[in-house]
């Protein structure tokens, strides 16, 4: 258990934002806590589909259940939070 | 008597070379200071200021230009100005004098340093007359605004924001201290009049003069037009300057200043007065989109300003015209959402009718920029307000100390630019900024963004509040809607007219 900070590059918002999050959170609990901040805020919600996580420039998304300390992800690492169909 | 021309005079006056005898020329005039990139004395003696003064002309004409500059202040100071202007105009004005004055106190020590250290006697004369309209500009600056800290306390941020950790004052700081204050006499010529107030500054201050007629504020038309024509004499200490270093194979060092320069200016300029042309200045009041401006004084008359001189282009020329569609628009959502980190109120500039001027002065700004806004209205419109308030800090480029950001919606190509330096990752907006900094990664590495200073524990309690305290923004001071929401109606009432229909 740490406190992890990330950058959330959140698809279809305008700015990069400070996320912080904790090493033992799985993608999924990442993502929600990004979409926190910028979901309903300056992103449309898209209800239909699930948010997947990724690193800056990556096609390959990280598994939804692995946790943040299963990763090579390094604090204050871009993310690309991206919509996806599952 | 007989008084002679000036011309029969002024060259033997200026003349202020000598050859020193009790100490060297080098320890007189070290290379650290003056800049001259081993360019020899002689050669810097071909220096021909294109504007010539003498100390009895500048004085005669600057009491007249303060005189005049006042005696409008004096004559107005019973009109109802704040009152009656619209909340925008006033957000321009807290947000220049905050942003511009006390770097005008920058700007004078770096003139100081042109006299001091000026390897040509034209130059060091400039420079002098120079450091006294700095000294004024700072001056009037602080003084024409203190009139209204008692109807309003943001305007106290004249003076007191370049004391504070507030962002854009640390963005401002970091831009001024890196162009005016901690460089080379040669390379404040270059960098900060050359670049700085011949590319921007002079051009935004004719600019701005004409929107404060137009808005009906003349004390700060006269104010800005009197500070404008001292800009366009001084500017061009840099020009004959750069004329030397090119003519003595220093063209690719030159180069190097200028890009360097019109990249930081760019960032600053596009934060100010993009969000104040295309979204602060009341649609009525608009002459020009941002774009339009920047496409006709910049890259029209700047980019044959480089070319005559005998510069290239700067190589991100193109990326940064490419720009001029979209930065100022992200800045602008970014001032608006984290509104209660400014000591200015934003104006929103996002009623129906402003969506549409944007949408056919920027075609696809409803598809990007709109859907964003899209969330945030139907937010306000619903009573969600705490949504369209921050819950997080913005990650802050390592060199522009301004939020990373680009285009929502459709289009969306945010990315983060980072790079590895020593053990430390830097962020960057864009690749612009990257290499302002591996130009001189000593000089920039050991800065801390405000990001990077909540990260290592220096701003407490480390959430919003925390972050407010450390910005000194004191309540009566903390940004809000400029307009008090009043624009949502707009949205309201089409939405009622929806469902009547």
């Amino acid at each position: 258990m740490a406190l992890f900070p990330v950058i959330s590059n959140f698809q279809y918002d305008f700015v990069l934002q400070l996320v912080p999050v904790d090493t033992e959170n799985t993608m999924d609990e990442v993502a929600a806590a990004a979409a926190h901040h910028s979901v309903g805020r300056r992103v449309k919600p898209r209800p239909d589909k699930v948010v997947r996580v990724r690193r800056q420039g990556s096609e390959t998304f990280f598994p939804r259940q692995a946790k943040l300390s299963e990763t090579d992800i390094q604090p204050m690492e871009a993310l690309e939070f991206i919509f996806c169909d599952g | 008597m007989a008084l002679l021309e000036r011309s029969e005079w002024y060259d033997i006056a200026r003349c202020t070379n000598w050859t020193p005898s009790y100490v060297t020329d080098d320890e007189l005039f070290p290379d650290l200071m003056t800049g001259a990139q081993g360019v020899p004395m002689a050669q810097w003696e071909s220096y021909d200021e294109p504007y010539k003064t003498s100390y009895p002309e500048y004085v005669k004409i600057q009491r007249e230009k303060d005189a005049g500059a006042y005696s409008v202040k004096a004559a107005l100071e019973r009109s109802r100005m704040y009152e009656q202007a619209d909340p925008g105009w006033l957000s321009i004005l807290k947000s220049h004098y905050g942003a511009i004055a006390l770097g005008e106190y920058a700007a004078m020590s770096a003139e100081a340093r042109m006299c001091r250290f000026g390897r040509a006697p034209g130059m060091r004369n400039m420079a002098t007359f120079g450091m006294m309209d700095e000294n004024r500009h700072a001056q009037i600056q602080l003084y024409f605004p203190h009139s209204y800290c008692s109807k309003d306390r943001q305007f106290d941020w004249a003076h007191k924001a370049y004391h504070t950790n507030e962002w854009g004052a640390i963005a401002a700081r970091h831009t001024f201290d890196d162009l005016f204050l901690s460089r080379s006499a040669t390379d404040i010529a270059v960098m900060l009049t050359f670049a700085f107030e011949t590319g921007f500054t002079n051009m935004q201050f004719l600019g701005l003069a004409a929107d404060a007629a137009e808005a009906g504020d003349f004390t700060f038309s006269s104010l800005i037009s009197s500070i404008q024509t001292d800009e366009s004499r001084h500017a061009q200490i840099g020009g004959p300057a750069l004329q030397v270093l090119i003519a003595n194979g220093r063209k690719a060092e030159a180069q190097k200043l200028v890009d360097v320069a019109i990249a930081r200016a760019w960032r600053l300029f596009s934060l100010l007065t993009g969000t104040a042309m295309d979204y602060a200045t009341p649609l009525e009041h608009r002459k020009q989109s941002f774009k339009e401006f920047m496409s006709e004084w910049i890259v029209g008359q700047f980019e044959r300003t480089l070319i005559d001189m005998g510069l290239d282009l700067p190589w991100y020329w193109d990326q940064m015209i490419n720009e001029f569609d979209y930065q100022h628009h992200a800045y602008q959502m970014g001032i608006w959402f984290w509104r209660p980190t400014l000591w200015w109120n934003v104006a929103a500039g996002m009623t129906p009718e402003c969506r549409d001027w944007l949408e056919e002065k920027y075609p696809g700004w409803n598809d990007s920029f709109g859907q964003a806004w899209d969330v945030i209205i139907d937010n306000l419109v619903a009573g969600r307000t705490e949504l369209t308030y921050p819950e997080t800090l913005p990650i802050v480029c390592n060199m522009s100390q301004i939020p990373i950001c680009a285009i929502p919606g459709k289009g969306w190509n945010v990315k983060d630019y980072p790079l590895d330096y020593k053990g430390r990752t830097y962020h960057f907006n864009s690749e612009i900024d990257r290499w302002v900094f591996q130009q001189d990664p000593l000089r920039y590495r050991d800065h801390l963004t405000l990001v990077d200073r909540f990260l290592a524990g220096h701003i407490q309690p480390p959430n919003l509040a925390g972050a407010l305290q450390y910005m000194s923004l004191a309540p009566g001071e903390i940004g809000d809607d400029a307009h008090q929401y009043a624009w949502v109606a707009g949205y309201r009432n089409q939405r009622t007219e929806k469902k009547a229909a």
